[in-house]
């Protein structure tokens, strides 16, 4: 028998049938399953809970506070392996101003504690309690030196303690840390009270989409006239991701995948709209953007489909905007060498070829100065989603 | 007792990196070599992961003044008090009488300063300084 796929979105679902894949746009009055069930009943009731296969980026991605003893190696490391983990980082602290840093005010899915290479004594003091106190989390996590667990387990509730991530010879070790975070984000999606409802559906793991997909980045070159080296932008309702070979990356640290992500979980055009017009309104090149789309700064509080479409040209434009060298905060790829980048989810059904040309010319003229840019591809039947879990059959 | 050692800046000679390492774990020392072409900064950050005693940095393409001026800020930002700065190799870039660049590199927060010297003589006047702090 064959199989039926589904993602759940945050703003469509999308449903693939022997190759044809019918889209539904969410109805947000009603929670996912009811939704999920209204529209798509009929047809799953044609399938075996076994043949049915879910993935979901409805809840967008987790957030991380790090805090580390240097940048140089423990803040570095512990970043780059969150990154791998496809989570978001939200914010880094160096513990020794740790004084100085105002505590987020909003809720942080994982803390991260780094410091020290085993043997070394004394790191954290009551300085690291009092900014603990004050933050709200889910789930903390120390990774640093041995010498700390006994002071860290008596002052710190439910501190889950793991093998150091900086090696006796300073170099990272992160396979333990990287395995927790991946899995904390799947829990994270099976958590969710809607999508734990889905399990009545099927007889299979729900995964999370950002995983299915760069599970994927390996089949590209079947399906798609890709050139190395390449990226893929996955721009949805609620989040951007963005999927990368690890050769573009230049401080290149963590080795065990070929192609690592990045969730961008406040640069969606539906679900986190708000977030994405801050993050535009605060970029520097805003206004020259927005006169070259022949716009003006108003299409950021209209709710019409012109303003959806200027959101998702933006949205391409941050994204490459965070990882290129211009900007600090996220890992920095290598974007003048790529050959080819590939645009799916939503914005691919709005989108044209010739929207996505203009604003990545945008982007290499401005940054780079370039007047040649990569070979764009639209992914239009939205597809890259299932390859994976059409080869998992 | 630790040493954090390397070649600072733009400088790529490694053989000598890796003699002062050799001759460094040969006289005890449990050496964090962080290699050629290392930034100030990420000296000082493996002397603070690894709480070491000594940061031994190294320079032969004379350009180590550019790449070290600025370890006295450094060490202000975190309690290094207990740590011995030693710089050796070739520090200028032309003649440069000795009497200049001692002081110079000194000033910048070098306890120890070794100029176009021997290796074995420099680790010498390291654990003559040791054993006197000691």
């Amino acid at each position: 028998m064959s199989k039926i796929l589904i993602d759940i979105g945050s703003t469509y679902f999308k449903v693939c049938e022997k190759d044809k894949i019918e889209q539904y746009f969410r109805n947000f009055e009603r929670n996912i399953f009811d939704d999920f069930q209204n529209r798509c009943g009929d047809i799953l009731s044609q399938y075996a809970k076994e043949d049915i296969h879910i993935c979901s980026s409805a809840n967008g991605g987790l957030s991380t506070l790090i805090i580390g003893l240097t940048h140089s190696f423990s803040l570095k490391y512990a970043t780059n392996i969150a990154y791998n983990a496809g989570i978001n980082i939200i914010d880094t602290v160096l513990y020794s101003h740790i004084d100085e840093y105002t505590p987020p005010l909003e809720q942080i899915d994982v803390v991260i504690i780094v410091g020290g290479i085993d043997g070394v004594e004394n790191i954290f003091d009551e300085k690291l309690l009092h900014y603990i106190r004050q933050i709200s989390y889910h789930n903390i996590v120390y990774v640093g030196s041995d010498k700390s667990h006994d002071f860290l387990k008596e002052n710190i509730e439910n501190i889950f303690i793991m093998q150091n991530i900086i090696t006796d010879k300073l170099k990272v070790k992160g396979e333990e840390l990287k395995s927790y975070l991946t899995n904390l984000y799947q829990q994270d999606i099976m958590g969710k009270e809607d999508i734990k409802q889905l399990y009545e559906f099927t007889a299979n793991q729900i995964y999370s989409t950002p995983y299915i997909v760069n599970s994927s980045m390996g089949m590209m070159y079947e399906t798609f006239d890709v050139a190395d080296p390449f990226i893929l932008i996955d721009i949805g309702g609620a989040t951007t991701d963005i999927h990368y070979s690890r050769d573009l990356v230049i401080d290149n640290i963590v080795s065990e995948s070929e192609y690592d992500r990045l969730v961008f979980k406040k640069l969606g055009v539906f679900k986190s709209r708000d977030s994405l017009v801050f993050s535009a309104k605060n970029n520097e090149y805003v206004y020259e953007l927005l006169e070259y789309l022949n716009v003006t700064e108003n299409i950021l509080e209209e709710h019409s489909q012109n303003a959806t479409r200027v959101l998702m040209l933006l949205s391409i434009f941050l994204v490459l905007y965070k990882t290129s060298l211009h900007h600090n905060l996220y890992v920095n790829l290598q974007l003048e060498k790529l050959n080819s980048i590939i645009f799916t989810g939503g914005i691919t059904k709005i989108l044209s070829q010739e929207d996505v040309d203009m604003i990545v010319k945008f982007f290499y003229k401005k940054l780079f100065n370039f007047n040649n840019i990569p070979t764009l591809i639209l992914d239009k039947e939205y597809k890259i989603w299932t390859l994976t879990m059409l080869k998992g059959s | 007792m630790k040493v954090v050692t390397g070649v600072v800046g733009n400088d790529i000679h490694v053989v000598a990196n890796r003699l002062i390492d050799i001759s460094l774990q040969e006289r005890g020392f449990d050496v964090f070599n962080l290699g050629v072409n290392t930034y100030l900064e990420e000296f000082v950050d493996a002397v603070i992961e690894t709480d070491a005693d000594v940061l031994l940095i190294s320079s032969l393409n004379g350009e180590a003044e550019g790449w070290c001026r600025d370890l006295g800020i450094l060490k202000n930002r975190f309690d290094l008090s207990k740590v011995v700065f030693m710089i050796g190799g070739n520090l200028s870039v032309g003649e440069v009488s000795i009497d200049e660049i001692i002081p110079k590199f000194k000033n910048y927060g070098f306890d120890l300063v070794s100029h176009q010297s021997d290796l074995n003589e420099g680790l010498d006047k390291l654990e003559a300084f040791l054993k006197e702090r000691s």
